[in-house]
C-alpha cells in the first residue's frame, strides 16, 4: 500500500454565484520514503493541493475527491481526528519560516508545543527533547537558541526551526512548500543538505513543492508538472530531464538560460486566470505543437508507450494527445 | 591594466564608493554603523552588461540606489560621462536622470496603483518634455508595441495586468526617455521560469537595437552567466572577485565564489543521475555557517570565518582587491 494516494481531486472557492474550480483531477500516490517533486508555476494550484492534504484550506475553498493516506480517507475525517494526525504523522515546512511562526512566543516553546500536544510530555521533558531536535538540524548553541524569538534569527535558523517543528513527532510524510524560495542560495544549499540527511535517518516521505527545476534535480525520485489545476505529466526524475513529453515541461526546460548565445526558447504569453481557462487542453493557447483537436476536447492523462531511455513498465503519464509524435532534443 | 577597462569607453564609473547607515541598537544610545557599501570600484562599459552578484544584505542594491543618485555616498564618487554625479545642479540631474533609468524587481509595488498603463508611461515624456503633447498616445503605443504589447493596455490599470506584463510596463517606461544606462535591480526574480525567459529575451533585442550599457544586479547565476559580460562578485559590502563573465564561470578565483557556483543545483544535460551521486555532490558543496550581519563584519577578510580555504593572515589582514591573472581578487590566496 502506498502512504498517500490523492485520487481526483478537485478544488474548487465558493463565490457568491458559482463556484471557481481551481485544481483538478489530480491523481498520485507518494510511497515510503520517496521524495516526490510537485513543479509549476505561481497559481498553478501546488500549494492548494498540498494545503487539502493538510486539511487547511482556505475558509471559502473546498476539496473534492479522496485522499488516502495510510488507508483512511483525510477528506472524510472529522475535525478532531485530523488534528490529531496534523503535526504527528503529517507535517509541512512553509516558504517563509517569519510569517508561519508566532512572533510573540519563543521559537523553544513553539517546537516543545508539538512534543506537548501529539506526546504528552511534559514542558521539561518536551523542552530538553526540542534541543536534540535543534542539535539534530543543526542549530548552534540550541541551549541559548531555544529561548530566543523568530525575529531574533536569520532566516535559514527560522527554517530550520520550522524543520524541527516539522520532525519533531517523526512524520511518515513532510510537505515542504518551497522550504527555501526565501533563502539565499549558500543557506539553500545548506537547507536541502539537512533535508536529505533527515529524510534519510528518519526514513520519511516528502512531498517537494518548487517552481525550479534544479532542486528537483538533485532531490525528487518522482516528478509531476502542474499546470493551470493539472497535472500535465508525471514520471520519475530522469526522464522528466532528458525525455519529456509534455509540451509544457519541454517549455520550462527551454525557458532556462544554458549556453551564453544560445537565445531563450520562452513560452509565449502567460498563465490564464483560472476563471478564463481555454478549452480543450488548458496549454493549448500557449503550445507551440497546438493542432485543432487540442481545443476541442481536454486529453487525459495517461501512460506514454516506453521510449528508448526508461525502463520498461516504468510510470510516465502525460496529458497530450501529441505526446507520441512530438520529440524534444535538449 | 587589466583586460576589464582599456580601449572600452567607460560610460559609469564608480570609485571607492561607501556607504555607512548609522543605526541604534536596543535602547542604548549607542550608534552602530551598517557597513553597506565598503569601498567599490568598477565601471560599466558603453554597450556591455556589467552584473553585481551577492547575496542578500552585501549591499548590492545599495549600490544601485547611489549610482542613480537616490541616496548621497557616505564617501567616493559616481562618474558618469565622467562628471561626478553628487556634484550636479538640479538641471544636469535632470538630464542625468533622463540618461539613467531603473528597473526594480518588484513590478506590483514600482507601478502607481491608481495610475493606467498610460498615464504610468508617459509620465516622463512629460516631465522631461521630450515630445509634443499631440503625439504623447502615439509614442506610448510605440513603446509599449516595442515591449510586446499592444494598445488595448492603454487605460487598464497594473492589478489587471500578469506580473510578466507588468515588468513590461517598467520597461516602456525606463525607454521612454531613451536612456543610456539602465540600473536593473532584480528584473527577473519575481517572475515564473517561463516569464523570465521572455523578459531576458526582450532586455537582449532592446540592447542591442537601442545600444543600451546595462548595471545588472541579481543573485541568479544561471541568468548572470547567460546575460553579463563583466561580473564583480560582492560579499558584506566589498567587491571580492571582479572578471569577464566566461573567465569567472570558467574558473572562480575567490573561495566565496566557488562556494556560490557549487550552491547552485545544478540541472543535469546528460548521463543518468544516480542518487548516491546526487547526494554526494549536495553535501560536497555545502559551506556552513551565515552571512555575517553587516553591522558586525569579521576582522580581516570578512569571509574567513566561512571559508574553507583560510589559512595564516586571513583573520587579521584585509586582502586587497588585486589583479592576478588578468581579473581582480580579493584573497591573500592571489
Amino acid at each position: 500500500m502506498s502512504l498517500l494516494e490523492v485520487r481526483n481531486l478537485d478544488i474548487s472557492f465558493r463565490s457568491t454565484k458559482n463556484s471557481i474550480k481551481v485544481v483538478s483531477g489530480v491523481s498520485f500516490t507518494i510511497e515510503e520514503g520517496e521524495v516526490f517533486g510537485l513543479v509549476g508555476e505561481s497559481g498553478c494550484g501546488k500549494t492548494l493541493t498540498a494545503l487539502s492534504i493538510m486539511g487547511i484550506l482556505p475558509q471559502n475553498a473546498f476539496a473534492e475527491g479522496e485522499i488516502i493516506f495510510k488507508g483512511r480517507n483525510l477528506l472524510s475525517l472529522d475535525k478532531e481526528s485530523m488534528r490529531k494526525l496534523r503535526g504527528k504523522e503529517l507535517s509541512m515546512i512553509f516558504q517563509e519560516p517569519m510569517t508561519s511562526l508566532n512572533p510573540v512566543l519563543t521559537v523553544g516553546y513553539q517546537v516543545a508545543e508539538v512534543l506537548t500536544t501529539h506526546k504528552g510530555l511534559s514542558r521539561k521533558e518536551a523542552m530538553s527533547e526540542t534541543i536534540e531536535l535543534f542539535k539534530a538540524v543543526r542549530i548552534p548553541s540550541p541551549e541559548i537558541r531555544v529561548r530566543e524569538y523568530p525575529h531574533q534569527m536569520s532566516g535559514g535558523m527560522r527554517q530550520r526551526v520550522m524543520i524541527a517543528m516539522a520532525i519533531a513527532c517523526k512524520p511518515s510524510l513532510v510537505i515542504a512548500d518551497e522550504p527555501t524560495t526565501a533563502l539565499d542560495v549558500t543557506i539553500q544549499a545548506q537547507i536541502i543538505e539537512l533535508l536529505q540527511r533527515l529524510k534519510e535517518v528518519m526514513k520519511m516521505a516528502v512531498l517537494l513543492i518548487t517552481h525550479d527545476l534544479g532542486i528537483v534535480a538533485e532531490n525528487a525520485k518522482t516528478v509531476a508538472i502542474m499546470y493551470a489545476g493539472r497535472l500535465m505529466e508525471l514520471v520519475d526524475v530522469h526522464t522528466l530531464f532528458h525525455n519529456p513529453k509534455h509540451p509544457y515541461t519541454m517549455g520550462l526546460l527551454e525557458s532556462l538560460p544554458k549556453e551564453k548565445g544560445i537565445p531563450l526558447k520562452p513560452i509565449p504569453g502567460f498563465v490564464p486566470e483560472p476563471y478564463r481557462l481555454p478549452p480543450g487542453c488548458k496549454f493549448s493557447d500557449r503550445c507551440r505543437f497546438v493542432i485543432h483537436e487540442c481545443k476541442e476536447r481536454e486529453p487525459e492523462l495517461i501512460q506514454t508507450p516506453n521510449s528508448e531511455l526508461q525502463t520498461p513498465n516504468s510510470l510516465h503519464l502525460v496529458r497530450c494527445i501529441r505526446a507520441e509524435e512530438i520529440s524534444w532534443k535538449s | 591594466m587589466y583586460q576589464g577597462r582599456g580601449d572600452k569607453l567607460e560610460i559609469l564609473k564608480v570609485n571607492s564608493l561607501r556607504k555607512y547607515f548609522p543605526v541604534k541598537k536596543g535602547l542604548t544610545t549607542k550608534t552602530m554603523l551598517v557597513r553597506a557599501v565598503d569601498g567599490v570600484d568598477f565601471s560599466v562599459d558603453e554597450d556591455k552588461i556589467f552584473a553585481l552578484v551577492g547575496e542578500s544584505g552585501c549591499g548590492k542594491s545599495t549600490v544601485a540606489r547611489l549610482v542613480l543618485g537616490l541616496i548621497p555616498p557616505t564617501s567616493g564618487e559616481v562618474l558618469f560621462q565622467g562628471m561626478n554625479v553628487f556634484g550636479l545642479n538640479n538641471n544636469a540631474m535632470k538630464s542625468f536622470r533622463k540618461s539613467v533609468q531603473i528597473i526594480f524587481q518588484d513590478p506590483f509595488a514600482s507601478l502607481n496603483p491608481r495610475k493606467s498603463i498610460m498615464d504610468t508611461v508617459s509620465e516622463p515624456l512629460k516631465i522631461h518634455r521630450i515630445i509634443e503633447k499631440s503625439r504623447i498616445k502615439e509614442t506610448v503605443v510605440e513603446l509599449l508595441g516595442r515591449v510586446g504589447l499592444g494598445p488595448d493596455l492603454l487605460h487598464r490599470y497594473p492589478h489587471e495586468l500578469s506580473g510578466g506584463q507588468r515588468q513590461r510596463i517598467c520597461i516602456a517606461r525606463a525607454l521612454a526617455v531613451s536612456p543610456k544606462v539602465i540600473v536593473a535591480d532584480e528584473p527577473l526574480s519575481a517572475l515564473d521560469v517561463s516569464v523570465q525567459a521572455q523578459i531576458i529575451n526582450l532586455l537582449q533585442e532592446l540592447k542591442r537595437e537601442y545600444r543600451l550599457s546595462f548595471l545588472f544586479i541579481s543573485h541568479d547565476l544561471k541568468v548572470v552567466h547567460y546575460f553579463s559580460d563583466t561580473i564583480a562578485v560582492m560579499y558584506l559590502g566589498k567587491i571580492v572577485e571582479h572578471a569577464q563573465t566566461e573567465e569567472l564561470f570558467r574558473e572562480p578565483f575567490h573561495p566565496y565564489t566557488e562556494v556560490l557556483l557549487s550552491s547552485a543545483p545544478v540541472i543535469p544535460t546528460s548521463g543518468f543521475m544516480h542518487y548516491e551521486s546526487r547526494i554526494t555532490r549536495i553535501t560536497s558543496r555545502i559551506v556552513q555557517g551565515e552571512i555575517p550581519s553587516p553591522i558586525d563584519i569579521p576582522p580581516g577578510c570578512p569571509f574567513h570565518p566561512r571559508c574553507p580555504k583560510r589559512f595564516e593572515p586571513c583573520d587579521k589582514i584585509v586582502p586587497e582587491l588585486r589583479e592576478a591573472k588578468g581579473r581582480l581578487v580579493a584573497c591573500h590566496l592571489y
